[in-house]
């Protein structure tokens, strides 16, 4: 450690031997506040704490910790990559399915539309009764308007084909 | 030499040893994992004991770092150094525990009654070693987990906000604010709780 005198005429600086000086010298802790302020805190830090029950134990502590964790989820550190390493595998593949899809909608060639051929039946002129003679038939005259109305008459028979 | 470059920078040989072990953990080696943890175990515990400041919950701060590191050594980036991704490693730890620790304490320290009163204070200040710890732990109390983490990397860790700034991943100009910030907001601690350190900047001023 550096003399007093030496710390005093070097207190401004931050080198290691002045900041070891102010953190174990009592006598100049008074000084070194007084001359800058912000000494006052600084003179806490430096040394190197050692953990309650010493390094021994705290690492064993740490080390059975981690026996305990391997025992509850063996491989759990080689896992524990893996479900990010899926992740971006899914979107590496969702990324690349997405682009081509767009792609292929893009290049694609418009189909014309398709028309149904309609296959309308033609138009067939059925017969005009002027006539009609049945025992089981029911003829349903329907009353006339008078003049120009066309006279409707139903007829419902079993026997009468059923396109007619 | 600096005592941020002593503190900070590893000798070569160091950290050579430590991207060897490293290598070797990654390799399956617990007992090389369990060298790590007995040569990292006091810079890691006086790190979270400053930020925390209580020794058990530094202690189990620290332990859940090594789990972490172990879980994570293979992210380490041989070519950044190790103890940059270690700090980076409990500060993060540290700084969730006390974001965490914060929101229930917050009652409990508003209430801590005044050290000394300002009679006291008009007596001549004379510093007591023994004194400054349990001080800082009660005006930092005030600082965001952050502030105080940063505070402690460079008042006590003595490193460089460039180094500071590339633990937490952020701006070298971010860490100025948050020590500028720090400084002054334990000062105004100071001045309520203990108003015969808080003398000491005044007298300066």
């Amino acid at each position: 450690m550096i003399q007093c005198e030496t710390f005093r005429a070097n207190v401004q600086s931050r080198d290691a031997d002045v900041l070891e000086h102010l953190r174990k010298c009592d006598a100049c802790l008074d000084y070194a506040v007084s001359v800058d302020p912000d000494n006052f805190f600084r003179a806490i830090g430096g040394e190197e704490l050692v953990p309650p029950g010493g390094i021994d134990a705290f690492a064993s502590d740490v080390m059975s910790q981690i026996r305990v964790r391997q025992a509850e989820a063996p491989g759990a550190r080689r896992f524990l990559v893996a479900p990010r390493r899926l992740a971006a595998a899914a979107a590496i593949i969702v990324a690349i399915g997405g682009g081509w899809l767009g792609y292929e909608r893009a290049t694609q060639t418009v189909a014309p539309p398709v028309i149904q051929a309609v296959h309308k039946q033609p138009l067939a002129t059925k017969p005009v009764v002027e006539t009609y003679q049945s025992q089981n038939a029911t003829i349903v005259e329907m009353p006339s308007q008078g003049g120009s109305d066309a006279n409707v008459v139903m007829i419902f028979d079993d026997s009468l084909p059923a396109d007619l | 030499m600096p005592a941020e470059l002593r503190l900070m920078i590893p000798k070569e040989s160091d950290e050579i040893d430590d991207r060897q072990l490293v290598r070797t953990i990654r390799g399956g080696d617990a007992e090389a994992f369990e060298q790590l943890v007995r040569r990292k175990t006091s810079k890691v515990y006086s790190l979270c004991y400053r930020i925390i400041g209580n020794a058990e919950d530094a202690k189990d701060i620290s332990q859940l770092v090594f789990i972490k590191l172990w879980e994570n050594i293979e992210k380490y980036d041989p070519a950044y150094a190790f103890d940059t991704w270690l700090y980076r490693m409990v500060t993060n730890v540290a700084i969730d525990f006390m974001r965490n620790k914060q929101s229930r304490d917050n009652a409990v320290n508003s209430n801590l009654r005044l050290v000394k009163t300002s009679t006291d204070a008009e007596q001549g200040v004379v510093v007591q070693r023994k004194e400054i710890e349990s001080v800082f732990n009660a005006v930092s109390s005030v600082l965001s987990p952050k502030q105080k983490t940063i505070f402690v990397m460079s008042e006590m860790d003595d490193l460089r906000s460039s180094e500071i700034a590339r633990i937490l991943g952020c701006r070298e100009s971010t860490v100025r604010n948050h020590l500028f910030n720090a400084r002054k907001l334990m000062q105004q601690q100071l001045k309520k709780r203990f108003p015969e350190y808080s003398r000491l900047w005044e007298e300066k001023q």
